[in-house]
């Protein structure tokens, strides 16, 4: 079935057809709009949720509505509707269709259909398995965590199933249809002992069906969520100044999300308003650095078939032995360019214009032991588990937040530490990342990407990694 | 604004799909339903960059059977679609297991509405034009511009949006309650290079519920472009203890963190640093914060809280004590004691004399703070770690820029060392926070 028979097949079940889309299409370009995009989509989402022992909540979301956009050069109107009845859809149409002001451009003859990928394939359909069957999912992932040490004494398990479907038709005839699977598992765990209590969060997700849940993984997120929070009673704050950094491989690669990915999205440099502005072809990091966003692994967070444009999801070298080769482009900033859109225009819903975004952001790994990496430094920092960044595009400085990790003093693990922030500056830290192991890891986390208002899920990926110099955010 | 006529829609919607709800199963029911519809204007560098509508209508739905409980939500309002949702969302909580907490409030908690006319809508919201936001986007940036006469400017990108909304709230155990609301905002940022090529940001916005009472643009800029200013030429700081005197854009990010842990969940799932804290000293005596739902235009004002419970004014911190917790219906049920209500609505202030260059000049030497980045904090213990810039501040004066800063400590502490409260609450903001200065705070650097 090509994809836009799938596409009707599918969203036919709310009256949309194929003279419905030729109608809102023509209506979008009435005032002369370069490009006119209608983006469908319906998604339907599970939650369970365990407290106190018992798993005694569940929550159920639909969501359905199409997004019209225009294009006029790089401006961008934009409006949606949550009923897809002919009328509604025309009348976003002509919304969206203000940013032009001209006569009418010509709507598509023909839509083109062309195949897809399939990095997600989903063997047990979430909609085909009962509520009953997600339930012990829950009560074991509790019995774990309190078998896993005694000083454990609240735990929380969160599970959620996600299907989104979504149809893209635009003005040049393109069609995309694309199905979105999204399974998580969410731990969250309370510890006391003589008096004092620590808490930490743990979680796993991926785009894949109810086969997500397997033993392995019901067992990884429960035991690590325990490991991770009675870690936290024998750490302590670390210390406060500039030191060395080793990043543990894997989740590590949200120092490369905030350092220098959102400045690598296309928009930033378009205005002119990221640190990476005028760095194309320049050397912005060492030999040994070569940075991927990739959209093509099977089964990972940040993994899409297509994106929310319809252009297909592809690896996108960014930093190529240590010289920035591309941005990420959705297709106003590919058209202002001139170069061919990079698969990263992404967005949260329907309700929402899509953006440049990262996919599955890493690093490549490089030709360093990772053993030989912790024993290069004096005095530093192991940063190991992470819960969230941030940065500022212009002044490129960022954040990570490390959760848990440890000293090094002479070449070796000493105190273990928690809670403390890392501040840097993107570029800086690039120049300093000088040591890169032969490890590699991409994280399984459920990590979501915010800007703009809008979240996306995306994966992340590094190697064991030293930055010879960072500021750490912690209490002398 | 909207008449009667719609409120009562979409309260009848409201009653119907908890009827339809019980008719399929459910022994009771609560339920939401909500409409909106708001218009942004974005300008950037000389032209129109995005026009954007945005039209939401929901319906939500809180479900008990059999002393089960599940909740759902749902923009697809095709009476068909409706029903199957609510026969799958009553089957699917059937299968869950019982949780004796899970009930609606007692009606008794519905009753003691304030009878006050909040005033949160402006009917001028339906008349604004397109072509007045492109305006009004269009002169914001061209008089940030026009202000800045030597800043070197890379972009300036503007935003003028409104809103309206209504909603009906129907809980079957008798709680009924409709509100209606609209928002105005302007906002503005602005990129300036720096020598080194570091493009340093400036970022300032006004929000109100009444289009007339909007900030003067020509304070949104001012500050938007100062903002950007006190960054250029940024260096490092060194790693000490200083006095802070923090913006009051930024305050609301450090009492997060410290209000936080005062929520039942936080507090019955042992999360929360504050149990066993109840009218202990928990902050500096300076620390005053009332939580007044009934401010007429208010941005957080309600009548009533996520429970259906009649709001009421109440001190949550007075001269440092903890007055109360915010407990709702299901946790105060769970940890056995009376629920003091979830939700906080707009702060209420002891405020001092000076304004932030008052404070600045009575601090002498310190660091001033009007930026946060990231971090994150600890409910549980009180730790507290998160990025910040600003200038530092000598002789009483704003002297050189620093940045990638970073703040840490605990959380508990920093408010025990709060040491002056500012004239100046933000209007911008539920919070209303004052400039606020501490002393002896942890910050690193080089």
């Amino acid at each position: 079935m090509s994809m836009l028979a799938e596409g009707l097949a599918y969203f036919g079940r709310f009256g949309v057809d194929e003279p419905l889309l030729r109608a809102a299409l023509d209506r979008a370009l009435a005032r002369g709009g370069d490009y006119a995009e209608l983006y469908f989509e319906h998604r339907i989402a599970h939650e369970v949720g365990l407290e106190d022992g018992a798993v005694n909540r569940a929550f159920l979301h639909v969501s359905l509505g199409v997004g019209v956009r225009v294009l006029k050069g790089d401006q961008t109107g934009y409006a949606y509707t949550e009923e897809l009845t002919r009328d509604r859809i025309c009348e976003a149409a002509a919304t969206a269709a203000v940013v032009a002001d001209g006569p009418a451009s010509p709507a598509p003859r023909a839509f083109e259909v062309r195949g897809r990928p399939d990095r997600y394939p989903v063997k047990l359909d979430f909609e085909s398995v009962d509520i009953a069957r997600k339930m012990p999912i829950l009560s074991e992932v509790n019995a774990l965590a309190f078998a896993r040490d005694a000083s454990v004494n609240k735990v929380t398990v969160g599970y959620a199933d996600s299907d989104g479907v979504m149809l893209v038709v635009d003005s040049t005839g393109h069609v995309a249809f694309d199905r979105q699977p999204m399974a998580r598992l969410t731990v969250g765990c309370v510890a006391e002992r003589a008096g004092r209590r620590e808490s930490n969060h743990h979680n796993l997700a991926g785009r894949e069906g109810f086969e997500f849940f397997t033993p392995e993984r019901i067992r990884k997120v429960a035991c690590d969520a325990v490991d991770r929070t009675v870690f936290c009673f024998d750490a302590t704050t670390a210390p406060a100044g500039e030191m060395p950094v080793v990043l543990a491989a894997g989740s590590a690669g949200i120092l490369l999300h905030e350092a220098i990915g959102h400045g690598m999205e296309a928009d930033f440099n378009r205005k002119g308003v990221s640190v990476y502005s005028d760095k194309l072809g320049k050397r912005i990091a060492g030999d040994e650095i070569t940075i991927v966003d990739d959209g093509t692994q099977p089964h990972a967070r940040g993994a899409i078939n297509v994106d929310d444009e319809g252009i297909e999801g592809q690896r996108t070298v960014l930093v190529e032995s240590g010289v920035l080769r591309s941005y990420m482009h959705d297709r106003i900033s590919a058209k202002h360019y001139g170069v061919e859109p990079t698969g990263n225009g992404r967005r949260q819903s329907f309700r929402d214009p899509p953006l440049p975004r990262m996919r599955s952001t890493y690093m490549m790994p490089g030709s360093v032991p990772p053993e030989d990496i912790v024993k290069s430094v004096k005095r530093g920092v192991f940063a190991e588990t992470f819960t969230n960044g941030q940065v500022m595009i212009g002044a490129g400085d960022f954040t990570f937040y490390i959760k848990t990790g440890y000293l090094i003093e002479d070449g070796r693990l000493t105190r273990p530490i928690k809670d403390t922030n890392i501040i840097g500056n993107g570029p800086q830290c690039l120049e300093r990342t000088d040591l890169v192991g032969t490890d590699f890891k991409i994280d399984e986390g459920g990590w979501t990407c915010g800007k703009d208002g809008q979240s996306v899920p995306v994966s992340i990926g590094m190697p064991t990694v030293r930055v010879s110099a960072i500021t750490i955010g912690g209490v002398n | 604004m909207p008449t009667t006529v719609t409120e009562n829609t979409l309260l009848t919607q409201a009653k119907d799909a908890a009827r339809l709800a019980q008719k399929l199963g459910a022994d009771d029911a609560r339920v939401g339903v909500s409409r909106s519809r708001g218009v942004e204007v974005e300008w950037r560098d000389g032209r129109l960059e995005r026009v954007q509508e945005r039209t939401r209508r929901g319906l939500s739905v809180e479900i008990f059977v059999d002393g089960r409980y599940a909740a759902m939500s749902t923009n697809d309002l095709r009476p068909s679609a409706v029903e199957a949702f609510l026969t799958e969302a009553v089957a699917m909580t059937r299968v869950l297991e019982p949780d004796e907490h899970r009930r609606l409030p007692e009606p008794a908690r519905y009753g003691g509405r304030v009878a006050v006319d909040l005033d949160l809508a402006d009917a001028s919201q339906s008349g604004v034009t397109s072509e007045e936001r492109r305006a009004s986007a269009e002169h914001l940036e061209a008089l940030l511009r026009e202000r800045s006469a030597n800043a070197p400017i890379v972009s300036v990108t503007s935003a003028v949006e409104d809103d309206s909304g209504e909603s009906a709230r129907v809980h079957t155990n008798g709680f009924e309650g409709v509100r209606q609301g609209t928002h105005f905002s302007r906002s503005v940022q602005v990129t300036l290079i720096d020598r080194d090529g570091r493009r340093p940001m400036g970022w300032a916005y006004t929000v109100r519920r009444h289009q007339a009472e909007l900030e003067a643009t020509e304070a949104i800029v001012d500050h938007a472009r100062d903002m950007a200013l006190r960054q250029l030429g940024a260096g490092k700081l060194a790693t000490g203890k200083y006095t802070l005197v923090v913006d009051r854009q930024s305050v609301p990010r450090l009492l997060g963190a410290f209000l936080g842990p005062l929520s039942g969940a936080a507090l019955q799932q042992k999360r929360s640093l504050w149990d066993g804290k109840l009218g202990e000293r928990i902050a500096s005596p300076l620390l005053t914060i009332v939580d007044e739902p009934h401010l007429i235009r208010g941005l957080g004002s309600a009548l009533w809280d996520g429970d259906g419970f009649a709001t009421r004014r109440r001190a949550i911190i007075e001269a440092g004590v903890l007055k109360t917790y915010l407990i709702d219906d299901y946790y105060a049920r769970k940890m056995g004691v009376e629920p003091t209500g979830g939700s906080t609505h707009n702060f209420e202030w002891a405020l001092g004399t000076r304004d932030a260059d008052g404070l600045v000049a009575d601090v002498g030497e310190g660091v001033y703070i009007d930026r946060f980045l990231g971090g994150n904090s600890n409910g549980t213990t009180g730790e507290i770690s998160m990025g910040c810039a600003g200038r530092v501040i000598r002789g009483g004066r704003l002297c050189e820029p620093v940045a990638e800063v970073n703040l840490a400590g605990h959380f508990g502490e920093i408010w025990q060392a709060l040491v002056a409260v500012g004239n100046d609450p933000d209007p911008n903001s539920s919070a209303a926070s004052p400039t606020c200065v501490f002393e002896g705070i942890q910050l690193s650097g080089v």
